[in-house]
């Protein structure tokens, strides 16, 4: 884990938190060779019981697997000190399930190695509505969108967007520090309280193309309270 | 030795004998001393305040509760709760430092594994 930094500026990873996604993989790791070679790719096998990692290497990527299921949160902070340790300097999260097009990975990535900013969330109503969001959800998403803009006083128009790419000094942090279960509005608003310069970019989400969302009936009663609590909470913090 | 009521003999006797029990367990290394902590204080002065009847009539009027019983059941329940609170922050940090472990184990994993396929090859 100690090998010396490559000399080329601003590597850039790509993680791709998975869990029991052995029939979606293929197809986004088909996707990424054909529209973004340029990227590495990193599998991180959250604890899957099925054969998501054996897929993973068989496409030729690097997996780390975590002995049990961890979150899809840990699964980033892995991600991120893998990332650090191979002396990559940009990490974006790719979802295994086909939402987000890896035809965004540079839209998403430029301003973070052009030093625009620390991290780019890759957002879907940046652009007019053409993700349709169910009703319930959307109420909840403007929810916290609000509790965003009102501690960052400025608009995150995609808080729950997992598409974002993380510069070196985010995955520094965060490797350490950093939502295990919902990484949305709280990680926000701890980032954006580092003084990490957050900046949105404009992608079109898919609909899932396999498996089943994250967001099951339980976690739809426990994420409002987490999240509530969690966004407060690091409005408050000290950051140490 | 003056007892109040039949109550009182039971909760007296049973917090003692818990409190004998907690240190045996603590003497057979079954329950770390840092454990037993809360439950000897909780044992104890339970114990005492069921053999020394003063002491618990002084306490009562002090707390203004309305019976000798309602003092013993308040500190056995303020006891249960501390013990509570504290098994869910000891908890919330094991489960921290387990994530930590499992993160950092399936790292080295990876590690291993490419070492191990970069020296075959």
């Amino acid at each position: 884990m100690n090998r010396p930094p490559p000399p080329d500026p601003a590597r850039a990873l790509v993680v791709i938190p998975a869990l029991n996604e052995e029939d979606s993989l293929p197809a986004i790791l088909a996707e990424m060779r054909a529209v973004a070679p340029d990227y590495a790719v990193l599998v991180l096998d959250d604890g899957s019981r099925d054969r998501t990692s054996q897929v993973a290497r068989d496409h030729g990527v690097r997996v780390v697997r975590h002995p049990f299921n961890l979150g899809v949160g840990a699964a980033m902070q892995t991600g991120f000190r893998w990332a650090l340790a191979h002396g990559y300097d940009i990490a974006v999260q790719l979802d295994a399930d086909g939402q987000h097009d890896p035809r965004y990975l540079d839209a998403l990535v430029e301003p973070v190695r052009r030093g625009a900013c620390d991290v780019a969330i890759g957002s879907r109503y940046l652009e007019s509505g053409h993700y349709r969001t169910p009703r319930f959800r959307r109420m909840g998403m403007l929810l916290f969108a609000g509790i965003v803009r009102l501690a960052l006083r400025r608009r995150i128009t995609d808080t729950t967007s997992g598409f974002r790419a993380y510069g070196r000094e985010a995955m520094e942090v965060c490797q350490y520090e950093f939502p295990k279960d919902f990484p949305d509005a709280p990680l926000l608003i701890a980032l954006a309280r580092r003084g990490f310069r957050l900046e949105e970019v404009p992608v079109r989400m898919r609909e899932r193309q396999a498996g089943t969302s994250f967001y099951t009936l339980g976690k739809s009663l426990y994420y409002p309270y987490k999240n509530l609590l969690a966004s407060l909470m690091a409005w408050i913090q000290r950051t140490r | 030795m003056v007892f109040l009521s039949r109550t009182q003999i039971i909760v007296a006797f049973g917090a003692a004998g818990l409190a004998v029990y907690v240190l045996d367990l603590v003497r057979r290394r079954r329950l770390s001393e840092e454990y037993s902590f809360l439950w000897v204080i909780a044992t104890v002065s339970i114990a005492v305040l069921g053999f020394c009847t003063p002491l618990l009539q002084w306490l009562t009027r002090l707390i203004g509760a309305m019976f000798e019983s309602s003092t013993v059941f308040a500190l056995g329940l303020a006891f249960a709760t501390a013990m509570l609170l504290y098994l869910s922050v000891k908890m919330s940090r094991l489960s921290q430092e387990n994530q930590v472990l499992a993160r950092e184990l399936a790292l080295l994993r990876s590690e291993l594994e490419q070492r191990r396929g970069a020296g075959a090859a």
